[in-house]
């Protein structure tokens, strides 16, 4: 086949200069890959996780109720307001690996496994159903635990009675709280198997469907209430709480809905900002493509090439360009969707039916594909080929421009600059398109990375405040409770411990005028002069002394119910207790989710439980809490003396363990976000690499002239760095004014994705300056090459500049 | 009386077919910062078909200016400038690239092949930005090409491979690959040692006797041996234009050139750039 000569100058060009056209390649692949992977993954979790979750028929209302008979359930289902209801009871236990090894497990109890209606399971090794002394255990439990369909695990109950179970099926739940993410167990046993291990034969939720408006939260929860008031209550029935199942969502939205929104609009901007990258490494290139053929042009226009010509020529190279990025980005982004999607599957616990490529995502790619790149790259082509063929050919290089901006009148004034660094404070604002595109990337990869240095600070601040409200050394569950003043004895006699506190523990509702409940919050009982406790006031007061009917609320509860003002009075629900309290003071977030706080006198009358503590708090030296090398020691002692006693199996937690918790999530999407910074800052670096090149390209015959009068190695490198520098700071202080607005907008985004919650935001000036010394070394490193090869050019080439 | 009849007197253009580029009144400021900058001035004359026309004349006389107006590379300050009668003067950028695709070969000082692209390839650009041949037919006609510059035997070859010389007569054939009326070169001979200059100007005698016109910027001394008519240029100016055969004949006679006739209006300024006649 014989090509034109146009076009084989286009393969040619490509191939004389391989790097350069790599790095468009792969830009364009990477912006394409990015699109797709996003795109695809988010479509591929939204249809196989939702759809999953929708396919079985998901709780929309889950109504705790104080034991009651399955025959229930059917008189509930047979409401005009309900499509269906299902009994269901939950036995919490451990699971014993070893002695020293136990997970908490859930064993939920279904009343007719044959006819699975609400939250139907899957099975994926196994029986279907469990027979008496065996266990169907959810997949993510069973990978965690290495167990199969016919191992044998032990369970014990009230940490004494253990029984063995036969692992007589593997099943796939999406309902269930993945072991993974929140460390309990999980497994479905049959009634027999629970009335075998000593326990009452009796269900202790419904869940139900609704008829209508089965997305509509209010909705749904009135038809909880008139459930409870025409049926459950009629009946004979205590109903403890209805709520919503899930983590705040809406009826019948995935437990991680809103999370998963969070990290998708992550993704998304990511996405967006490679495609905005790689547009811009392509601008950039096709720039440093033309200037360097300048004159190439200027030849091909003297020897009969139209104007439309050449840029078809430069746009064509382009799009060769573009489809090889295709080749490459449509396979990479599937391979990123892929692995994506994996990823989120087994973090989530969902299957990927299948991986493929929509035809409108593929079209999205290859628009973006074909148009990012023969878009971007339009200007320079269209304007490097305006200029006159006489320029072209002879008066590149020189920069023997007329027009004297500004900037240039101004550096001409500095009059106590020296010459050469007066030359490059001009240089830098010669060509303003050039200077406002680096400028842009290096400045986005700043606000970004303030950005992220605040996002960290502000939740070090929060992790920070957190400590005020957990003044101890060591703190231990104790799983249905125990005796106050045995919980205190036990804990005083851990040696070196000076202080210990009792705490108690339920969950409560407000209840309004009209008798409708809120969402669920915890009630917490204490001593109101307690010292593990040092609560940050936002308004109001702290508890001022036993008995009296007053309650302290944290602003996490405040972010659902903003109405509540101190002062304010409110019924609180415990089970079947209510009763009214004022509302004295709001303290700070902490990160505990929505609290009320009063003091153990005014809990027992709320509660009607007498003396019953859930948590025990230790301390050494009050108000300080030690090394937590320490704390280590003071957790176990605590541990054994409370196995020992018979109080709690678990474990107990140290303020320093506690910390770590969160440090560790929070460092997994600020290592996310940093690596962002750190390729805008790779990009940006790349940028002013390829922007000091084309500037030097462009001044070739001016360095030749500078050399040819005296300047020395050194004077030329220095003009050369000096001007990258300068480009480098100036986006520094852009990058420091922007991230005023997108620090926050970051920090919100990032914290409500991770912890549905606002938290007050701190600017990083830590990060600001560590940013300035990324940019110095980034200014200086961007331009050493290009200055280098200044500082090597011959006068006599330069000169002749052929 | 017998001094005036040995005054040699000329009429370049006086047959009945019309000149292929006529020149008229031709002038040529650049702006600069320092104000506007008179390049040429006035300055008209015609060329005929088949002539070899050297403009000769200092630096900054204005030489590669006018070739550059020639070529419509740069625009008029003022002045026309016909080819085969039609304005070249008033067309568009892109109408003027097409003009000189077609009608005019241009040969730089520095040669500007393109790097990237062997000879042939160079030879076959203009063919292929021009449509002019059919692209089964372009590749021998480069080689065709390449062989009447004498180099065929590098055809394959980058110009980075070859001597400036080789280059140059790569540029020749360049511009000869459309089949132009005209070749414009502008200090062909400036970059390139004096046996090889004077091979570049025997291939352009050779191309003149094969019936193109060319029309020459040259410092070079040596270009009256094969250029028909000599044009100097002083100051932006015309100071003369003659006929070689008019030089090598006083200059055999011994006799200085006082006048010489050409395209109106007359000169009568003596020859400035050689000091005289050699």
């Amino acid at each position: 086949m014989i090509l034109p000569t146009r076009w084989i100058k286009i393969f040619k060009d490509m191939w004389s200069n391989p790097s350069r056209s790599l790095i468009v390649i792969f830009s364009i692949a990477i912006g394409i890959a990015s699109v797709g992977m996003i795109t695809n993954a988010a479509r591929i979790v939204q249809r196989d996780l939702y759809g999953q979750y929708s396919a079985g028929n998901p709780s929309r209302l889950s109504i705790y109720i104080s034991g009651f008979p399955k025959e229930l359930a059917n008189s509930v289902a047979g409401m005009r307001e309900v499509a269906d209801a299902q009994a269901r009871r939950t036995l919490s236990a451990s699971l014993i690996e070893t002695d020293d090894k136990k997970y908490d497990i859930s064993m939920d109890v279904l009343a007719d496994y044959q006819n699975i209606r609400i939250n139907r399971y899957n099975v994926d090794k196994g029986a279907a159903t469990p027979s008496t002394r065996e266990i169907l255990l959810e997949r993510i439990t069973a990978r965690e635990l290495g167990l199969d369909v016919g191992d044998k695990i032990t369970v014990e109950i009230d940490n004494e009675r253990r029984y063995e179970l036969t692992v007589a099926g593997i099943i796939h739940d999406v309902y269930i709280l993945p072991m993974t993410i929140f460390g309990d167990a999980f497994g479905y046993i049959s009634m027999d198997t629970l009335e075998w291990m000593g326990e009452t034969s009796y269900y202790d939720r419904l869940d139900i469907v609704t008829s209508e408006n089965p997305g509509d939260k209010t909705h749904v929860l009135n038809v909880g209430a008139t459930i409870r008031d025409r049926v459950i209550e009629p009946a004979g029935y205590h109903v403890m709480r209805i709520a919503i199942p899930g983590v705040g969502s809406r009826p019948g939205d995935h437990w991680a809905h809103d999370q998963i929104k969070g990290f998708l609009l992550i993704l998304q901007i990511m996405g967006i900002l490679a495609v905005f990258l790689s547009s811009g490494i392509v601008i950039n290139t096709v720039s440093a493509i033309l200037v360097q053929q300048i004159k190439q042009i200027g030849i091909l226009r003297s020897i009969g090439a139209v104007r439309s010509q050449v840029a078809g020529m430069y746009l064509a190279n382009v799009l060769v360009f573009s489809v090889i990025g295709l080749v490459i980005g449509l396979p990479l982004g599937l391979a990123g969707a892929t692995w994506l999607s994996y990823f989120a599957a087994n973090f989530l616990n969902f299957d990927v039916a299948r991986i493929d490529l929509p035809f409108n995502i593929a079209l999205l790619q290859i628009g973006i594909g074909l148009i990012m790149p023969t878009g971007a790259a339009a200007f320079p082509i269209l304007s490097g080929t305006r200029i006159p063929v006489y320029d072209a050919i002879y008066q590149y290089g020189l920069n023997n421009h007329s027009k004297v901006s500004q900037f240039e009148k101004l550096f001409s004034k500095l009059r106590s600059i020296k010459p050469h660094l007066t030359l490059s404070l001009r240089n830098t604002f010669r060509k303003k398109s050039r200077l406002i595109f680096t400028l842009v990337t290096l400045t986005l990869a700043g606000a970004m990375f303030i950005a992220s240095f605040s996002t960290r600070d502000s939740l070090k601040a929060q992790i920070k405040e957190v400590e005020h409200y957990t003044v101890f050394d060591a703190s231990l569950d104790i799983p249905g409770g125990a005796n106050r003043s045995t919980v205190l004895r036990e804990a005083m006699r851990i040696p070196g411990i000076t202080l210990a506190e009792a705490w108690s523990e339920s969950t409560g509702v407000f209840v309004g005028a009209d008798n409708r409940e809120s969402e669920e919050f915890t009630i917490v009982g204490l001593p109101y002069n307690s010292q593990t406790i040092h609560p940050i006031m936002i308004k109001g007061t702290w508890l001022q002394g036993s008995g009296i009917p007053q309650v302290v609320v944290n602003a996490d509860l405040i972010e659902s119910k903003p109405d509540i003002k101190v002062g304010d009075y409110v019924n609180l629900k415990v089970g079947d207790h209510k009763r009214q309290f004022q509302v004295i003071g709001i303290t700070s977030k902490h990160l505990f989710g929505s609290r009320i706080y009063m003091d153990a006198e005014s809990y027992t009358r709320l509660t009607g439980k007498q003396n019953q503590v859930e948590t025990v708090r230790v301390i050494a030296v009050p108000g300080k809490p030690g090394k937590p090398a320490f704390q280590d020691s003071i957790a176990r002692q605590l541990e054994e003396r409370f196995k020992n006693a018979g109080l709690s199996n678990s474990i107990a937690t140290t303020q320093n363990s506690f910390f770590n918790s969160f440090t560790d999530i929070f460092n997994i999407i600020l290592l996310v976000l940093m690596i962002m910074a750190g390729v805008l800052a790779i990009v940006g670096g790349l940028g002013l690499t390829g922007t000091m090149g084309i500037n030097i390209l462009e001044r070739t015959r001016e360095i030749g002239v500078l050399r040819a009068i005296g300047a020395a190695n050194a004077a030329v490198l220095q003009v050369v760095v000096i001007e990258g520098l300068v480009v480098s700071l100036l986006s520094w202080v852009f990058g420091a004014l922007i991230s005023a607005p997108v620090s926050p907008a970051l920090a919100a985004i990032v914290i409500y994705a991770i912890l549905n919650t606002k938290l007050n935001f701190r600017y990083s000036f830590e990060g600001l300056l560590i940013w300035l010394a990324i940019v110095v070394v980034i200014g200086i490193l961007s331009s050493l090459a290009p200055a280098r090869r200044a500082a090597r050019l011959r006068v006599r080439e330069v000169l002749d500049y052929e | 009386m017998q001094k005036n009849q040995k005054l040699q007197t000329f009429k370049i253009i006086d047959s009945d077919t019309p000149p292929l580029l006529e020149v008229h009144n031709l002038t040529k400021r650049y702006k600069t910062a320092a104000g506007e900058t008179p390049a040429l001035n006035s300055v008209q004359f015609s060329i005929s078909q088949g002539e070899f026309v050297a403009v000769i004349g200092k630096s900054g006389a204005g030489k590669s200016t006018l070739v550059n107006l020639i070529s419509g590379i740069t625009q008029p300050t003022s002045g026309e400038i016909y080819f085969q009668q039609q304005p070249i003067h008033n067309l568009t950028e892109d109408e003027k690239a097409l003009w000189r695709g077609k009608h005019l070969g241009i040969v730089f000082q520095f040669f500007q092949l393109l790097p990237s692209l062997n000879l042939i390839e160079n030879i076959t650009m203009p063919m292929d930005l021009c449509h002019s041949f059919p692209l089964r037919q372009q590749k021998a006609r480069a080689l065709h090409l390449l062989e009447q510059v004498g180099i065929v035997e590098h055809a394959y070859k980058h110009p980075a491979k070859i001597s400036g010389g080789q280059q140059q007569r790569v540029a020749i054939a360049r511009a000869l690959a459309n089949d132009p009326e005209l070749i414009v070169a502008d200090e062909p001979t400036g970059n390139l040692d004096s046996r090889t200059a004077a091979e570049i100007f025997d291939l352009f005698a050779s191309l003149v006797d094969q019936g193109k016109t060319i029309l020459v910027v040259t410092h070079d001394k040596e270009i009256k041996k094969y250029a028909t008519r000599i044009i100097e240029l002083v100051d932006g100016e015309i100071a003369g234009d003659y006929p070689v055969e008019s030089l090598t004949r006083c200059e055999a006679d011994g006799n200085p050139v006082q006048k010489v006739v050409s395209f109106q209006p007359t000169q009568t300024k003596p020859l400035g750039y050689w000091g005289g006649l050699p």
